[in-house]
């Protein structure tokens, strides 16, 4: 089999979010001598694009995203070690984004979604999870010297909770050091200006590009 | 029915599971199985299904969901389950009817089976959206309660405290709570109809203490008004949802068992979201011991509940509780259009054909996905009662096919909706009197294009 036919079984297993046939394909092309970083960047990820815009297109939904996202997952737990006993790193990621729903607030399910279509796309995240502390978004961010603060609220009753993060940030000196990107139900682009937030995103999807955009 | 300390118990004695191992281990295969095992499947055209035993067949996966997966607890992290045995004896239990109000206010609102064309359905109007001025809010109220056809109100939420927002679960919250009320109540009252209902209680408070406080009698609440428990999507059943199913209960209060499932979500789609919704209004009842139900599928991207798959989705979930428990049921709307505007009403429009139709009771809804704030436009809520007025006396076969000539003038907007107004933009602030002309041209407008469709809409 051709290096081709086996980028083409490592896409199409995730596309199909088989955890078993991406394992045994990742095992097939390290058999067949293909570099673990070369089956990640053409056979894993083109596989993640398209269950993005296949997520986009509302072909598929959040169960098929994280069936594919722990298929990728998977896949990654045997790549890292090889490629980190080789010397090599992971490659670059694209950004470190510190993701969560602010203080007050527990819905989760937006976030969730969020952080796998950040993590599909090449981000590292670290999801601090809903009813977040506005020092955990802070504390993070430092810790894992984050590129961007994305935060979620769905209700008008917690928004205050991004502007009190950004508020916090231009407190402690430490506004300019990241990007600030707000989101959820109650959201508006108009409140995103009015609170200082460098983005607002609408969707998800959405927010990717965003994230995609200010740090390029 | 099993009593409510056992209830509360089943959060404490279910498998230990984490979050996502539920829903990925149970929610998730559990829901897939019982779409298939059922065969429940969306021709994605229709808008008002008219098959029952299509529905028949979404209640009895709806159970199968509960019985199989279970609710969530996520301060235990155990599965809530209950046998099938329990499920099915609470639905045979369940109240068919709710009165709230006091005195001429007084009445009652039943559960209602699809096409039933001699009733004439609940009418609750309003919305919870945030309003920006304490006068706004005064007028707003009294405007709504002013309709003679109005049964109860949702009222709006104010949530600043001299000049600045209240912040969540602060003692300002509270407060703001508290104020919230008595300032519906006298809305209320100065309508001249003091014993309204409000059953949306309580639109400021994002946590039990908050709606424990301004449930306090002197503020104007009292256990014959409605009050909103929601489920966290999905299937999570969170402690704080339990106090206040504690307390209301206490106090014999009428419960509003309250869920969102999300299309696009850990539902899925239009499939997914019925059996979803259906399972919700079951757990309403089993595990909120509610007196109605208020059902509210959302699009997880757009916010908002008008698409063509939530549509049927959402009629479906009514006919499958209407013909096998006849829980009471309000089916809270968030359109894309703002207020004011041609998409609204047509929004609402193809709304209230399907729900009322297919076994709801009528519920104005919320316009511009609800987060414009001053955007309740009380003479919209109106036309919106009027429209399920008129629902209500139609099929769902004679409904469909206006449904389907109505969605195509909204359908490609709900991506990027048309803007509305403002209370302010339309009322005289001394007389409440609309001085808007071109909001009264246009639903004037949408009325007689509704009618040349076959959805004549009188005016009350």
């Amino acid at each position: 089999m051709g290096d081709g036919e086996i980028f083409a079984k490592l896409k199409q297993s995730i596309i199909d979010q088989d955890q078993e046939a991406v394992l045994a394909a990742v095992d097939e092309a390290l058999g067949a001598g293909i570099d673990a970083r070369v089956i990640i960047d053409d056979g894993l990820l083109p596989g993640l694009n398209v269950i993005g815009e296949q997520f986009e297109r509302e072909e598929i939904f959040l169960p098929e995203l994280m069936r594919a996202a722990l298929a990728f997952q998977a896949a990654m737990g045997i790549l890292e070690p090889i490629i980190r006993e080789s010397g090599g790193t992971e490659g670059p990621s694209k950004g470190k984004i510190v993701l969560g729903t602010v203080k007050g607030d527990i819905h989760s399910i937006g976030k969730n979604i969020l952080k796998l279509l950040l993590e599909t796309s090449g981000f590292e995240v670290w999801d601090l999870g809903a009813d977040v502390d506005l020092f955990a978004f802070l504390d993070k961010a430092k810790d894992v010297d984050a590129d961007v603060i994305a935060l979620s609220a769905l209700l008008t009753t917690t928004l205050v909770g991004q502007r009190d993060v950004i508020e916090a940030l231009k407190e402690q000196g430490a506004r300019d050091r990241y990007k600030v990107i707000v989101g959820g139900g109650a959201t508006t682009p108009e409140w995103a200006n009015s609170i200082g937030a460098d983005g607002w995103a609408g969707s998800a999807y959405d927010a990717v590009n965003l994230v995609t955009r200010l740090l390029s | 029915m099993i009593d409510l300390v056992e209830v509360f118990e089943r959060a404490e004695t279910g498998p230990l599971l984490a979050e996502t191992d539920y829903y990925m281990g149970r929610y998730v295969p559990v829901l897939s199985d019982v779409i298939s095992r059922y065969k429940i499947a969306w021709d994605k055209e229709t808008i008002i299904n008219t098959d029952d035993d299509l529905n028949d067949r979404v209640f009895q996966a709806a159970v199968d969901l509960l019985a199989e997966a279970g609710a969530y607890c996520p301060e235990t992290n155990r599965v809530m389950q209950f046998t099938r045995d329990e499920i099915l004896r609470a639905c045979s239990q369940c109240p068919t009817a709710a009165t709230f109000g006091e005195g001429r206010e007084r009445k009652t609102m039943y559960g209602r089976r699809p096409d039933t064309t001699d009733d004439r359905p609940w009418v609750h109007i309003g919305a919870g959206i945030y309003t920006t001025d304490e006068q706004v809010y005064l007028d707003t109220v009294e405007k709504m309660a002013s309709f003679n056809i109005v049964d109860s109100l949702s009222v709006p939420s104010i949530l600043h405290l001299r000049g600045k927002d209240a912040r969540v679960r602060s003692p300002q919250e509270l407060l703001a709570a508290c104020k919230t009320v008595r300032l519906a109540r006298e809305g209320i009252r100065r309508s001249g109809r003091v014993g309204l209902p409000i059953i949306n209680g309580i639109s400021a408070a994002s946590q039990p203490a908050s709606m424990f406080a301004a449930s306090y009698p002197d503020f104007g609440l009292r256990p014959s008004d409605g009050f909103l428990i929601d489920f966290l999507s999905e299937m999570v059943v969170g402690y704080e949802a339990l106090q206040k199913v504690a307390f209301y209960n206490s106090i014999s209060a009428n419960v509003g068992s309250t869920s969102t499932p999300l299309f696009g979500g850990y539902a899925g789609g239009a499939e997914g979201v019925a059996v979803t919704a259906t399972c919700y209004m079951i757990m309403g009842n089993l595990i909120f011991r509610g007196s109605y139900h208020y059902n509210a599928p959302l699009h997880n991207k757009l916010h908002l509940s008008s698409t063509k798959p939530l549509l049927w989705a959402i009629g479906v979930s009514n006919a499958a509780i209407g013909r096998n428990m006849r829980y009471p049921i309000v089916n809270l709307p968030y359109l894309g259009g703002g207020s004011g505007t041609k998409q609204y009403h047509y929004e609402m429009a193809a709304y209230m054909l399907t729900v009322v139709t297919s076994g709801g009771n009528i519920f104005s809804g919320h316009p511009a996905m609800s987060v414009q704030p001053d955007s309740i436009v009380p003479d919209d809520h109106k036309f919106h009662a009027e429209m399920g007025l008129a629902a209500a006396k139609l099929t769902r076969a004679e409904a469909e096919p206006i449904a389907q000539k109505i969605y195509p003038l909204f359908g490609d907007k709900l991506k990027d909706p048309d803007k509305g107004l403002t209370f302010q933009q339309v009322y005289d602030p001394r007389t409440k009197r609309i001085v808007n002309e071109e909001y009264v041209r246009v639903m004037d407008e949408v009325r007689t294009e509704l009618a040349a469709m076959g959805f004549v809409v009188p005016a009350t």
